[in-house]
This record gives structure tokens, C-alpha cells and sequence, in this order.
């Protein structure tokens, strides 16, 4: 008797179920970031301004329908990042998909969503392959990968001219972090730093996680390099830093742009002065077309820190609802109208060339003058 | 470079060391792994961290000791009450049980340290970051504090369980606990004193560890932890001076495996091999002692 009446609540149930369904139709959209693990606190922002612009959207009526936007936590792993994929495509009312930060990550889990036709927009990836791949004839799948940001053989050569040409520093140690992104940046910067003509006296990975890095780098010092680039993200860089200074090596220390964070500054403290950033594009106080974003950002959320991806997790939204009001719920459609789209929001103007690279080049360079990063200028 | 490195390895070992301690007495005594003893050491880093805003409002010697009075007190009486509300209700349970009731508490602490700090937190640098020149070595002003802060915490607690009644007390609990029970020590009492010194030297090794690397997080504990851990059972796990001698050499051989191996990232594939290779030689660890199971 107890099993007839469970059972019977259950297709009550079902039925009830799949009659809300029918009720106002939502456009639903997912969002791949890190939400834990050592840098949540990007995916958290990124998270906070893409919820932003939905509920801005949502409440303007812009779009005929309600957009709704699902979380995924890839953890910043990359094996992670393939399960949450795979979760994404078992559902077929995702029009499309925002993720992930790490090229670790959206390398892997983009083949997923390429196989689902699914349209993919990278907020920070930045390792070229991440595009790149779909140039292959194996990629058999619609070319639906996007990024916002510009890519890391962009930002490996702006450093390596940087070092060699305006600080002067002709043999150099690089460190990485061994992910496809740390890595892929720093041998970026390996590679133009040798066409210059420099030397590279060491190149070694760390461990990501470590906190310790204080034998690699008496042995890095060993060597005697004028500076040290390196390519990985603030919860290893902002120690490295340290440690580096504890070992007292005097060069310069030049970082990528997942080191632009204040985070950065916390775990380094005192050491992290004079220290050179690259970042990819500009960050939104720099940003005249972001003033307005800032704003609102802020009167969203008083308590947040505004992270230094935020606007471009904004940015990728924002085209993204470009094209939902442009062609509609249709992920070959939207991939269509990315593809020659050109929209100008808080990043500027933005176009893709045809591997889905925004045309917009830009690198700021920052020096850590008095605890605060400084836009620095070239002479 | 080669002293240079030792002396990065010692400080790190010394580090091991305390943390090894407070998993090697617990042991000792109960023959239980107290997985949670990682948490302590980061809540001790936290407790720290939160008596340094008093930094700058007090003179400076008075928050250090601010800083590691309650750091202290806090994590022997966490500790304590760990003791009571998850081990005790364990001491008849066979060996698995408490084991598992650790690794419960050690997720707990951690979840709600998450809960309400997920970043990174900077620990103040109480000392300037010089370093000081002896001629032959350099070394930095933190890593020469850290070395004489937890030689003098392993000389204190050598005093204390050789020289005292109450350490000869602990040690007869570790010999035969209910022998030491029909001799009239309390042995519950002496479980708690374990408990509480461990957590002491757990949380200093905490806030040297902060003050060493500059920052914190809620799942700082667990590498160290796990490295403590195997520093204990390479001295010889239960034996007070087999956790300091385990912890100085898997600090020095990780120091070392980094700097002399052709790639830095073989450091923990160096140490973690010296210890299976003792085990091999000498199951019971270093300094353990021979016999078999008590009976």
C-alpha cells in the first residue's frame, strides 16, 4: 500500500513537472568558471558579473524572453573541467557556454562542446591553441570557440621585448607553473626572448600548490640571471616573489596577467614592489568604455572586491545577448553571428577573426609601486 | 649555494618537526593517527593572523607574544575538546573508528574556516626581511627565528617529558596505559595534556609557517600535515625524538632533491623515495623502537 502511494506521488509528481515546463520558456545559458578551489575568487567575480548583466537584461525586457543562467565549478582541473562539460551538453537547452578561465581546462572541455555544436566564449583563456585547434583537419565539429581576451603569444612576446629592450636584461630565468596556460605563456616568452637575441639561463616548472619554492630558487639564482619571468597565476606568484626577494636575487621579476590581482600583493607583501604585470587588454579603471560598469558593478555588489576579469566576464555576455536578440535560442545561428559580429561594449570594440580570437591586441604592462599595481609606461 | 640550501631545508624540516610531534605523541599514547592535528595548525595560523590586528595599536614584542599566547591557548583547548567530543566516546571502538572520526573532524574544521574566509589572507610580516651575513652562510632573519623558536619548543618538551612527574606520567601512559591506570595516573587527564601540548607546538609551527610564507588559507594545513605526518613514521612513529630527526631530514632531503636533482619538481619524488627506502630497511622507522605489537 505504501509503495502504491509513493509511486503514484511520483508520476503526480512527473506530471506537475513537466507541466511547469510549458509555462514562460527561458533562455538558459551556462557558466564554467573555478567557484572553489585556489583561485575562486576570479570565478566568483566573473560569476557576479555575468548574473549582473542577465538580471540588467532581464528586468530592460531586451530580450523576448527571461535568460537564466546555470554555474559550473571545474575546480580550475582540467578533468574536473570535462565532467561539468559533459553535464553541460546532457542538456540540450543550453544555447551556449561561458568558461572556462583556465586554458587547462577549456582546451580539453572545448572538444565537448564542439562535438554538441555548442557555442563556447572564453572569458581569460588565453592560450592560443585554445583557438588554434579548430584550424586542424581533424576538427570536424562547427568552429564554435570564442574569446573576448587576446591570447598569450601576444602577451609571452610583449614581455620578452619588455625585458630585453627596455630593461635592458639580456640573460633571463623563466619559471612556470606546468598548466597549459602558465607554460604555454612562458614559452611564448621564451621564444621571442631568443629571437631578440637573449639568453635564457634557466626555464623550470613548479608545482602548483607548492608553497615552498625557495630550493628552486637559490638554484634558479645560481645561475645568475638578470631577471626572472614568470608564467603561472598569483596563488603561486604572489610567494614566489617572496621567496625570491628572501634569497636576495635584486633582478627584475616580470609576471602574466593572471597575477593582476590583489591577492597577488596580499601573499607577496613588501616584496612584490617593483614587480612588472602584463595584462591582457586593460583593466576596467583603465577603461574609459567600463566607467559605467565599475559603477554599477560596485553599486551591485558593495561588499566585492571588482577582480581584474570581471569586465570581460560582463563583455562576454553582453555579446553573447547580442546574439540571442540578433538570431534567437539557435546554437548554429549564434555561432553564425558571432563570426561577424562587431560589438562595442566595455571593452572596446569587438571582432573575431576566423579562428574566434578577438581582434583587439592590447597589453598594459603595471609596476607595484608603494603596494599598488601602476600603469607603467613604456619609454 | 649547497649551506644555502641546507639551511632552506632545515627551516622547513624544523617546521615538520613540531607539526610531527603533536601526530607522534597522540600516537603514542592512544595508537591512534590524529588526522585533524593539520587543521590545528592552521587554525592556529588563523588565530595568529587575527591577534596581529592588534599589531601597531600595542609595542611590538607584546603582539608577538599576543599572537602566540592565543594562538596557543586556542588550539590546546580546540585540541582538548576534539579529544572529548570525538575520540573519547571511541576508546573501546576498534582502531578504524577514531581514525575515521579524525578525518571527519579535520573536513568540519576546514569547511567552516571555507565558509568564512575562501581567499588567500596575508599574515603581517613581523619581521623586517633582512638577511644576515656570517661570513661562510647567509641566512634571512625569519628562517634563523623559526630555527631557534622550535629548538628551544623541542628542548622545552624534552624537559618536560624526561625531567618532570608529569612527563614521567605521559611516558608510562605510552608504555602500558592501564598498568599506568592501576598505578593511579589519570590517564584521561594525561590524554588531554597530550592532546594540548601537541596543539601547542602545532600552532606555533603554524605561526611560523605564516610567517615564513606570508599567507594563509583554509587548506593550508593539509600538505604540510601530510608531510608531518610521514616525517613521524619515518623517525619512527611514538617515539618523541624520531619525529624531530624524521622532519630535519625530509626537509633536507626536499632541499636538496630540489637543488641537486636534474629538475626541481623531483624534490617530493627524492624525499617521499628516502622514506620508503628506510621503511624497507627498518620497518619501524629510524628511531623506533624493535619490538613487536604490545601486548
Amino acid at each position: 500500500m505504501k509503495r502504491l502511494f509513493t509511486l503514484t506521488a511520483a508520476a503526480a509528481m512527473l506530471i506537475f513537472s513537466t507541466g511547469c515546463k510549458k509555462g514562460p520558456q527561458k533562455i538558459k545559458i551556462a557558466i564554467a568558471l573555478p567557484l572553489t578551489g585556489d583561485i575562486a575568487s576570479f570565478g566568483q567575480g566573473l560569476k557576479r558579473s555575468v548574473e549582473m548583466a542577465v538580471e540588467e537584461a532581464n528586468a530592460s525586457g531586451r530580450l523576448s524572453t527571461l535568460v537564466e543562467v546555470a554555474a559550473f565549478d571545474d575546480r580550475s582541473d582540467p578533468k574536473e573541467a570535462v565532467s561539468v562539460a559533459n553535464r553541460i551538453v546532457a542538456d540540450r537547452d543550453f544555447v551556449a557556454v561561458i568558461g572556462h578561465f583556465n586554458s587547462g581546462c577549456s582546451i580539453p572541455s572545448s572538444r565537448v562542446y564542439a562535438q554538441a555544436h555548442l557555442p563556447m566564449i572564453s572569458p581569460a583563456s588565453s592560450n592560443p591553441e585554445l583557438t588554434q585547434q579548430q584550424l586542424s583537419p581533424q576538427w570536424t565539429w562547427p568552429r564554435n570557440i570564442f574569446r573576448v581576451n587576446t591570447t598569450d603569444n601576444v602577451q609571452g612576446a610583449f614581455g620578452a621585448d619588455f625585458v630585453f629592450k627596455e630593461l635592458k636584461s639580456k640573460r633571463v630565468a623563466v619559471i612556470h607553473d606546468k598548466t597549459a596556460y602558465g607554460q604555454g605563456v612562458a614559452e611564448e616568452f621564451k621564444k621571442q626572448f631568443e629571437a631578440n637575441g637573449g639568453e635564457i639561463a634557466a626555464f623550470e616548472g613548479l608545482q602548483v600548490g607548492d608553497r615552498d619554492f625557495r630550493a628552486l630558487l637559490t638554484r634558479v639564482k645560481g645561475v645568475n640571471p638578470q631577471a626572472l619571468y614568470f608564467g603561472g597565476m598569483f596563488s603561486e606568484g604572489g610567494i614566489l616573489v617572496r621567496q625570491l626577494r628572501d634569497t636576495g636575487f635584486k633582478g627584475s621579476f616580470v609576471a602574466c596577467e593572471a597575477n593582476y590581482d590583489p591577492s597577488f600583493l596580499r601573499t607577496a607583501g613588501s616584496a612584490a614592489e617593483g614587480a612588472y604585470v602584463t595584462f591582457l587588454g586593460s583593466p576596467p579603471e583603465l577603461l574609459a568604455s567600463a566607467r559605467d560598469f565599475v559603477e554599477r558593478y560596485k553599486k551591485r555588489y558593495p561588499t566585492s572586491e571588482l577582480k581584474s576579469y570581471d569586465h570581460y566576464g560582463y563583455e562576454t555576455i553582453s555579446i553573447l545577448m547580442e546574439a540571442l536578440e540578433n538570431v534567437g535560442p539557435n546554437r548554429a545561428k549564434i555561432i553564425d553571428y558571432l563570426r561577424t559580429i562587431k560589438f562595442s561594449g566595455v571593452l572596446g570594440t569587438t571582432q573575431f577573426d576566423e579562428k574566434g580570437d578577438t581582434l583587439n591586441k592590447t597589453i598594459t604592462l603595471f609596476k607595484v609601486v608603494n603596494g599598488q599595481f601602476k600603469p607603467y609606461d613604456k619609454k | 649555494m649547497l649551506i644555502e640550501q641546507l639551511l632552506n631545508g632545515l627551516t622547513l624540516g624544523a617546521i615538520y618537526a613540531l607539526v610531527a610531534l603533536g601526530y607522534t605523541m597522540v600516537y603514542g599514547i592512544l595508537l591512534m593517527i590524529n588526522f585533524a592535528h593539520s587543521e590545528i595548525f592552521m587554525v592556529g595560523a588563523f588565530v595568529g593572523c587575527g591577534a596581529a590586528a592588534f599589531s601597531g595599536v600595542l609595542p611590538q614584542p607584546l603582539v608577538i607574544a599576543l599572537i602566540c599566547g592565543s594562538a596557543m591557548i586556542a588550539c590546546g583547548a580546540l585540541a582538548v575538546l576534539i579529544e572529548k567530543l570525538a575520540y573519547m566516546p571511541l576508546r573501546r571502538a576498534p582502531r578504524l573508528a577514531p581514525l575515521i572520526s579524525a578525518i571527519g573532524v579535520s573536513i568540519v574544521l576546514q569547511n567552516i574556516v571555507f565558509l568564512w574566509r575562501d581567499d588567500f589572507l596575508a599574515f603581517p610580516a613581523l619581521f623586517p626581511p633582512v638577511r644576515i651575513d656570517l661570513g661562510l652562510l647567509q641566512i634571512s632573519l625569519i628562517q634563523l627565528i623559526i630555527l631557534v623558536t622550535s629548538l628551544a619548543l623541542m628542548g622545552g618538551l624534552w624537559i618536560f617529558v624526561n625531567k618532570t612527574r608529569v612527563g614521567q606520567a605521559l611516558r608510562a601512559c605510552s608504555q602500558d596505559r592501564e598498568a599506568a591506570e592501576l598505578m593511579g595516573i589519570p590517564v584521561n587527564r594525561m590524554i588531554s595534556i597530550t592532546f594540548f601540548i601537541g596543539a601547542v607546538l602545532g600552532a606555533a609551527a603554524g605561526i611560523l609557517y605564516s610567517l615564513y610564507y606570508g599567507s594563509i588559507k583554509y587548506n593550508m594545513g593539509f600538505m604540510p600535515g601530510m608531510k608531518a605526518f610521514t616525517a613521524a613514521v619515518l623517525g619512527g612513529i611514538g617515539n618523541i625524538p624520531g619525529a624531530m630527526v624524521g622532519g630535519v631530514i625530509l626537509g633536507v632531503s626536499e632541499a636538496l632533491g630540489a637543488a641537486f636533482l636534474p629538475e626541481a619538481e623531483w624534490k617530493d619524488v627524492f624525499a617521499f623515495g628516502i622514506l620508503i627506502f628506510v621503511l624497507i630497511v627498518r620497518p619501524s622507522g629510524l628511531l623506533g623502537e624493535r619490538t613487536a605489537e604490545k601486548v
